[in-house]
């Protein structure tokens, strides 16, 4: 009798851990970072996947495309071919770029899901399936941005400025609201594109902005979606021989420049997309399809500015790139 | 008249400055109000140093009939070791020398590869961009650090501070460099040896010329001018962020080889980079200023490369005398 409860024990044990070990067998996933390795707009998004893969032994390869959207597309297809458990795409070359390769990877059975940028035909057609979207609503951030620009001192017949990636569709959604925002409060409002090499070494809009400025001298505000050309912001002004809040000036992201910046007074308001959140929902996302078959969630991470009013408390976080 | 034009057409970097200066005028007739005042200079006196140090190196290279793709790599180097001592000691001469220390050791293990292990340079460079880029995001685990209390330090006040409040000293540490290496290619066995190897390394070796440890000491070299440079652009903007650099290498190229090198080796031309690279610093943001907006800035940009190259080509190679010699018979011609 001993004998039939030590194997019925010895049974059991073995069935527990090898229910707890299917549970937790490692799980694969490609994730898309978005920029480099490191930079004000990706650092915080690796945190957060690093952090849920961390907690849920999923083994995480990381992708950075530079923002550059054939590497994107490229990059789906190196995920693809190693047939991992699930990838997660950046929207930014669109639906008809990524339609028939998410067709693909979930006809082979990877659970696709998205950040940064929505697709929201391919996000209604496999969402049963896991297909998510963890990112803000860029467009609707950039209009939270131009307004909080707009409650900071501008008014109707102001001039503005709205400098960003205009050549590149996706990328330029979040700038197009601040430029909505502004103009609908009747400013006055032009567009400058970021050139390839500004969107690399953003140094180089030093002397760019610094054009624009003296060529504008009635130029009131300035408004950004590129969140290392808003960390370089107070450089621009000084170097045009403003003053704090001279230039209202509106940006993205939370690089530790932008929030001394912030702090400073030079930037008025930084649209706050929580980048964590986009790296630590994909990941959870697909963990949860993956082993619960939880349909994709659509998770809006940006809904609000950091401003001289509110930067104090969060410097904490961003310093450890959580924020 | 053509003897003096002649002359003159020999000069050094002379079609680039041509060219620099034509476009400067350009610029004030289309944007007087920003290029008739002071502070688009400064900007540009704050921002294209870094990327003339890099090509006062690049140059060097070049010249030697080699090729360097690892300095925007250095740059970011450089700035994470400064700031790393900086943030660590709290003050910056410590980080500032152990940078160029690093800068040079990192040119010297490129040397070694080119020089002894016969390793192509493009590849050798290339690997050494991807691998300092990787010690260097790893290094400071993918953080920006903002070291803004480096304003008013004697490193940052020395380096890029504001002569009269106004003019970055920057741009006399890098005009200065690009003086002292123009001695140094033009007067000095070490440059000598440099444009001979260019030109035919086994003819250099016959000649008595040690080449592996020239090429050494010249990436090595390299190396330190990058992380000089890449000091300069830390100390300027105030932060480390570990991507920093990155967008130099197109800029830094253009500007050597619009100012006159010889793709080939066997001839450098430092003072034509010194204008070349101020003609590429100046480009984007003088079309800005005259109005041109929208998707147009870069195909002007683009013209006005591709101008200041040919202008090159012709005036720097047959010589201006040459030129007016052809305009004399195109207009004898046209009589």
């Amino acid at each position: 009798m001993r004998k039939v409860t030590r194997l019925a024990l010895a049974v059991g044990l073995f069935a527990v851990s090898f229910g707890t070990w299917a549970a937790d067998k490692e799980i694969v996933i490609y994730m898309q970072m978005g920029g480099t390795q490191g930079d004000a707009s990706t650092l915080a998004r690796t945190n957060g996947a690093r952090a849920a893969a961390a907690a849920n032994h999923v083994k995480l390869i990381e992708q950075y495309s530079k923002w550059d959207q054939q590497t994107m597309i490229d990059q789906f297809k190196q995920a693809m071919a190693a047939k991992p458990d699930g990838i997660e795409i950046m929207g930014h070359p669109g639906e008809t770029a990524f339609a028939p390769l998410v067709d693909q990877a979930e006809a082979q059975g990877i659970i696709v899901t998205s950040g940064n940028n929505p697709l929201p035909g391919i996000e209604a057609k496999y969402q049963t399936k896991g297909f998510g979207y963890a990112g803000a609503d860029l467009y609707a951030g950039g209009y939270l941005t131009g307004e909080a620009m707009v409650k900071a001192g501008l008014k109707a017949g102001d001039e503005a400025l709205v400098y960003d990636i205009w050549h590149q569709e996706g990328r330029s959604r979040s700038s197009q609201g601040v430029y909505d925002a502004l103009a609908k409060a009747g400013l006055k409002v032009d567009k400058l594109d970021v050139s390839a090499q500004v969107d690399s070494e953003t140094s180089l809009a030093i002397p760019i902005l610094t054009a624009y400025i003296q060529a504008h001298p009635n130029l009131k505000a300035i408004g950004t979606q590129h969140g290392n050309v808003t960390a370089n912001l107070p450089k621009v002004l000084q170097a045009a021989g403003k003053k704090p809040g001279d230039i209202i000036c509106g940006g993205i992201d939370l690089s530790p420049a932008t929030v001394s910046a912030i702090e400073q007074g030079w930037i008025s308001a930084s649209f706050d997309q929580v980048l964590y959140l986009q790296g630590y929902m994909p990941v959870m996302q697909i963990v949860w399809t993956k082993r619960y078959l939880v349909p994709g969630l659509h998770v809006n991470t940006g809904v609000g500015t950091v401003t001289p009013q509110n930067v104090a408390s969060i410097k904490p976080l961003i310093k450890e790139g959580i924020r | 008249m053509s003897r003096v034009l002649g002359m003159l057409g020999r000069l050094e970097g002379l079609p680039v400055a041509v060219v620099l200066a034509l476009l400067y005028v350009a610029f004030m007739v289309f944007a007087p109000t920003v290029f008739t005042g002071y502070r688009i200079y400064m900007s540009f006196f704050q921002t294209v140093p870094p990327m003339l140090v890099l090509a006062v190196g690049l140059t060097f290279v070049i010249t030697a009939g080699e090729i360097d793709l690892s300095f925007p790599a250095v740059v970011a180097l450089s700035g994470f070791v400064f700031t790393w001592c900086f943030e660590t000691f709290g003050v910056g001469w410590p980080g500032f020398v152990l940078a160029i220390v690093a800068g040079a050791l990192v040119g010297w293990v490129n040397g070694f590869l080119v020089a002894r292990l016969r390793v192509p340079s493009i590849m050798a460079t290339l690997a050494a961009q991807f691998f300092w880029y990787g010690v260097t995001i790893l290094a400071a685990g993918g953080l920006q650090i903002d070291i803004g209390t480096v304003v008013g330090t004697p490193v940052h006040t020395l380096f890029v501070g504001r002569l009269f409040d106004v003019f970055p000293l920057q741009a006399l540490w890098s005009a200065g460099l690009v003086v002292l290496c123009w001695f140094v290619l033009n007067r000095h066995r070490f440059g000598q040896a440099i444009m001979f190897i260019g030109d035919n390394a086994e003819v250099a070796r016959v000649m008595g010329i040690p080449v592996e440890a020239t090429r050494i000491r010249l990436f090595a070299l390299n190396g330190a001018l990058a992380a000089f440079a890449g000091l300069l652009l830390t100390l300027e903007i105030n932060v480390f962020y570990p991507t920093q650099g990155q967008g130099m290498l197109l800029p830094v190229m253009a500007a050597v080889f619009i100012g006159g090198t010889s793709i080939a080796g066997g001839q450098g031309a430092l003072a034509g980079t010194f204008f070349g690279m101020y003609i590429i610093g100046s480009l984007e943001a003088g079309v800005v200023a005259t109005g041109i907006g929208g998707y147009w800035v870069q195909l002007v940009e683009g013209l006005v490369m591709a101008a200041s190259v040919i202008l090159n080509v012709v005036i720097g190679d047959q010589g201006v005398s040459a030129l007016s010699s052809t305009a004399r018979r195109w207009a004898v011609g046209r009589r």
